[in-house]
């Protein structure tokens, strides 16, 4: 079988070897067994490698052949010197073609009938050790720095994949164990039931009504301050020094980390207000807490709104409020909307602007009738769902093995991860909204 | 609507420290088509901007000089959207409100007050018919502004400046992003308009002028350079830099 | 030729009819209305600082020996005489923080570079709500998972005594900042003009030399902003860290040695400080300091991203 080399990258370079024998024994082209002429080379070459059945394969794009005369002895395998190179260029070849660079043959066959043609004229000869090249080009097969591209394409494809799902991974992981371990007490009355027994049986009710509490009234304070504000920044505001400071501020408040919120809370509204820890001083701080994102994500709604509305109806006599109730306003509508709800989530999620500022360890309100949805009042403490994980995780003592049995209390593990379960719940599905609201939003994009 | 011309006196107008307008002095007479010609940045633009008083929204402007619309200094009227609805304005990139066809048109007169449904459906057939576009759009009233091609947000940003019914007609270069066979059809409806009302019309192409306008007046750097009966002022300016500008050798 | 139906002289005059005095009347009110809320945002946006400032104020400026404060390793406000050196505090906060940049960043920038340039629009849409989604858990979730589910799984893998460390933290701040830096990282190579694409795909690259030779360069100040804001992300958490470090005041030598944060040490211990007294005073210092250090990280982020904004608008 002739001798493959794979050099680089998929193309293959065929040898095939002669030993001037005339009268020798037919061979087969390998080099145990040299064929005895180049036409016999020749021969072999179109049987496997042209045609309509070539027991090899059709030459592809940057294929070689070589056919190589044998030096004898131990040099016999090494590399022969290259003596004539000839091409074959389908896309090249023109009327006039002579294996030459500029002026290939257009196939294998006219190409091995050229290669005889020159031998039969005795123009070639080929001394022991050199040889004669073949080469295939192809224009748009890929050469072989396009496939190590590729290849090099294809491992970072792969790598960056398994390093996105290393993200995805994770979080699927625990939400499920998270669901897993909590399935136990997942029960619609784990929502509806206040913490009993120290905090060892019970669910999670006056907790949930407190986040809703604080969430709402922070919510309330926060949005048409926040809305307005951004209306007035985008729309009214001069373009001086001050604006500018101010809207760098605002951007940049937003990253003030949550626990410097805890302390403005208890400066301000705590000690300054006289507002005590409250359900109040505990709403404020949280609506101070998302006050700026609300204002610039307002102003990214409405600046997304071109220019040229409002200069259109500018033009038309209407006022800059008229303008911005009928043009502006409706057509931001959905983003202020997205960015309003994405804080509620984040309200009901954080733990440190209400840990000094009103939340209470434990607090008794009724489960039953219209008090149980309305139990706090402004100027008391409240439970709230992330406070009250915090002290399922530190402060509560689990209860005994003999309650356990007894079925009087519950094991501590569930309850912890039924908590966070609830949590975590809440403010995905509040998200989730919000999502929902970006994709309804895309779909119906007015220019 | 009232037969109003212009008359401006020594009108000076400069952003920041750049001079756009130099006492500029000029009458533009009522009921027919005047015509602004001129190279980039030669204060067309701001002139329009003065007539409806956008110039308050560019911060850095400061103006001197008087305006009058009729008898009415423009500077000195302090309901300045009363004004804004009395002169139509036309932008050179058309402008398709994100609403559909009809409230596009209803905008203007909704804002002023008009309630009727019945009066706002008169007024809307009527507005898009002068701009020539009633016919293609009559079936789907409801289809979005912004849906449109570019020659019909166009015509419907006429229709619209129509609404109100203004006494002066003002055109920003409007046919420079829109196909010439709406040119035509718009410059028809002007030539239509011009028997009622006061035109203004800024352009960049020449011919458009000499096609359209009775009266033009060629600016260049901010000054006004001259201004007289079209056929005069393209046969035989008395400046040699109108003449220059009318044959192609500048701007 | 265009035709006018109608007749002249019967036709309204709407522009005639203009805007009664009632109505001007009540856009002023709703003008005035926005602008109060305009300045009052302005007041509380200030106001912020203002107030811790103002409870901190008397030991900044009065008994706090600030050369002690930053360099000594000796924390005990509740000895009879008491010390406040942050020096370990100081060392904590930073160890996590870099130590889970190490993870975040690379993480966070492959799949930024992974979402924008090498999927499909629907894996694409599915991924962004995935990261979404791992952004909005709030902090307490991610300190119950430091400290029921990661604490078991570090002991188990490492054979530590204890598995709430530095290394502990670092995992979970990791997974907090990445979403941060996916997003805005992503933002950052979207910026990036498609042309800049098109040329190099026209001079015969792939994928992969289009985003290490084209976009990194390209948008390096971006994705500079997004390790900035992930960076900024990871000093200012609070609940997690109180969770997963273990909360020993030290210089750790090693991932898996305990550590406390500034942020733990303000939650951990202002319940128990007397309000108004040094102790109390001085962890209001530490929240000016905090607050410092986030304003001007999300403040150069965010400089640096205006800082391409304006070059491409010019």
């Amino acid at each position: 079988m002739p001798d493959k080399n794979l050099p680089e990258n998929g193309s293959t370079h065929f040898r095939y070897f002669v030993a001037a024998k005339p009268n020798g024994s037919p061979g087969d082209g390998t080099l145990e067994h040299p064929s005895r002429s180049i036409r016999d080379a020749i021969e072999g070459i179109r049987a496997r490698h042209a045609g309509d059945s070539p027991s090899v394969r059709r030459l592809n794009g940057y294929d070689r052949i070589d056919i190589c005369s044998v030096l004898k002895g131990p040099a016999a395998k090494a590399e022969t010197k290259q003596r004539y190179e000839f091409f074959v260029d389908p896309l090249g070849a023109t009327d006039l073609a002579i294996g030459s660079a500029q002026l290939p043959w257009p196939d294998l066959e006219s190409a091995l009938e050229g290669v005889a043609k020159m031998d039969a004229e005795g123009a070639i000869s080929l001394a022991a050790g050199e040889h004669l090249s073949l080469s295939v080009r192809e224009v748009f097969s890929a050469t072989p720095v396009d496939r190590r591209k590729r290849r090099h394409e294809r491992i970072a494809q792969i790598a960056l994949g398994l390093v996105t799902l290393s993200l995805v991974v994770p979080l699927v992981a625990i939400l499920s164990h998270l669901i897993y371990k909590a399935w136990p007490v997942l029960t619609p009355s784990f929502l509806f039931e206040n913490p009993r027994n120290q905090m060892t049986a019970g669910g999670v009710w006056a907790p949930l009504i407190g986040t809703f509490y604080l969430v709402f009234i922070s919510l309330i304070i926060a949005s048409p301050i926040g809305v307005l504000a951004g209306v007035y920044l985008n729309e009214y505001a001069r373009d001086n020094w001050f604006t500018r400071v101010v809207n760098l501020a605002v951007v940049n408040l937003a990253g003030v980390p949550s626990i410097v919120h805890a302390l403005f809370g208890v400066g301000a509204f705590v000690m300054f207000a006289n507002m005590g820890e409250s359900v109040l001083a505990a709403s404020c701080t949280l609506a101070i807490m998302t006050l700026p994102v609300i204002i610039t994500s307002t102003r990214e709604a409405l600046a997304s709104v071109p220019m040229n509305f409002r200069e259109a109806c500018w033009n038309m006599g209407a006022s800059r409020w008229q303008t911005i109730r009928t043009i502006v306003l409706p057509n931001s509508i959905s983003g202020i909307l997205t960015g309003v709800i994405l804080q509620v989530s984040r309200a009901a999620g954080e733990t440190a602007p209400i840990l000094f500022t009103g939340a209470a360890l434990y607090m008794t309100i009724p489960t039953k009738g219209l008090r149980s949805f309305f139990p706090y009042s402004l100027q008391d403490g409240c439970m709230a769902l992330s406070y009250h994980l915090h002290v399922m995780m530190t402060q509560v003592k689990g209860a005994s093995p003999e309650a356990i049995e007894a079925g009087k209390s519950l094991p501590l593990e569930h309850l912890q991860y039924g908590t966070a379960v609830v949590l975590i719940g809440l403010v995905l599905t509040v998200n989730s909204f919000s999502i929902g609201l970006r994709m309804y939003l895309r779909s119906r994009k007015k220019w | 609507m009232a037969s109003v011309g212009i008359q401006i006196r020594d009108l000076s107008v400069k952003y920041g420290d750049k001079p756009a307008l130099r006492e500029v002095s000029l009458d533009i007479p009522p009921n027919q088509i005047f015509g602004i010609i001129g190279p980039a940045n030669s204060g067309k633009t701001t002139l329009l901007k003065c007539i409806n008083r956008t110039i308050d929204f560019v911060t850095t402007a400061s103006v001197n000089g008087s305006l009058l619309v009729g008898d009415q200094d423009v500077r000195r009227m302090r309901n300045v959207y009363e004004l804004r609805r009395r002169i139509g304005m036309v932008f050179p990139l058309p402008v398709g409100l994100p609403m559909s066809i009809y409230d596009n048109v209803a905008y203007g007169p909704r804002m002023a007050g008009v309630r009727q449904r019945g009066e706002l459906d008169v007024l809307v057939e009527r507005c898009l018919r002068q701009a020539a576009l009633w016919d293609e759009v009559k079936d789907r009233l409801t289809l979005l502004g912004t849906k449109l091609s570019g020659g019909q947000q166009q015509r419907l940003t006429l229709a619209r400046a129509l609404s109100l019914e203004p006494d002066v007609l003002c055109l920003d270069e409007f046919s420079i992003a829109i196909d010439p066979v709406t040119t035509m059809k718009i410059e028809e409806v002007l030539l239509e308009l011009s028997r009622e009302m006061t035109i203004v019309l800024v352009t960049n192409l020449v011919q458009q002028a000499r096609r359209l306008a009775q009266n033009v007046a060629f600016f260049n750097s901010s000054r006004l350079v001259e201004v007289g009966e079209t056929k005069q002022l393209f046969t035989k300016p008395r400046e040699q830099l109108t003449f220059d500008y009318v044959t192609g050798n500048i701007g | 030729m265009a035709t006018i139906t109608g007749n002249l002289n019967e036709r309204p005059t709407p522009a005639r009819r203009g805007t009664s005095s009632l109505q001007r009347l009540g856009e002023l009110a709703i003008e005035s209305l926005i602008r109060l809320c305009g300045y009052s945002a302005i007041l509380f946006v200030f106001g912020i600082f203002f107030f811790v400032f103002r409870e901190g104020a008397p030991m900044l400026f009065g008994g706090l020996d600030l050369l002690k404060f930053f360099t000594s390793t000796d924390w005990n406000p509740v000895s009879k005489t008491p010390s406040y050196g942050i020096l370990g505090l100081l060392a904590g906060t930073a160890s996590v923080t870099v130590l889970s940049m190490a993870l975040a960043v690379p993480l966070g920038l492959g799949a930024a570079v992974f979402v924008s340039e090498f999927c499909s629009p629907k894996i694409k849409e599915a991924l962004k709500i995935a990261i979404e989604m791992l952004a909005a858990i709030p902090s307490i979730v991610w300190g119950f998972i430091a400290y029921m589910m990661l604490n078991p799984l570090i002991i188990w893998a490492t054979g530590a005594p204890v598995g709430l460390n530095v290394l502990n933290a670092s995992i979970i701040l990791a997974l907090m900042s990445v979403p941060v830096i996916v997003s805005v990282g992503e933002d950052a190579l979207k910026a990036v003009p498609d042309s800049y694409r098109e040329a190099a795909l026209a001079l015969g690259a792939s994928r992969w030399e289009i985003v290490y030779r084209v976009l990194f360069p390209a948008a390096k100040n971006g994705l500079l902003a997004a390790v900035l804001l992930g960076i900024g992300r990871a000093i200012g958490e609070t609940m997690a860290v109180l969770m997963a470090t273990g909360n020993a005041n030290q210089i750790p030598t090693s991932p898996l040695d305990r550590v406390q944060t500034l942020t733990a040490t303000i939650a951990a211990e202002l319940g128990e400080a007397v309000q108004g007294d040094d102790h109390y005073r001085v962890l209001f210092v530490i929240g000016i300091l905090l607050f410092v250090i986030a304003f001007v990280v999300n403040l150069s982020a965010d400089l640096i991203v205006r800082g391409i904004r304006g070059k491409q608008n010019a």
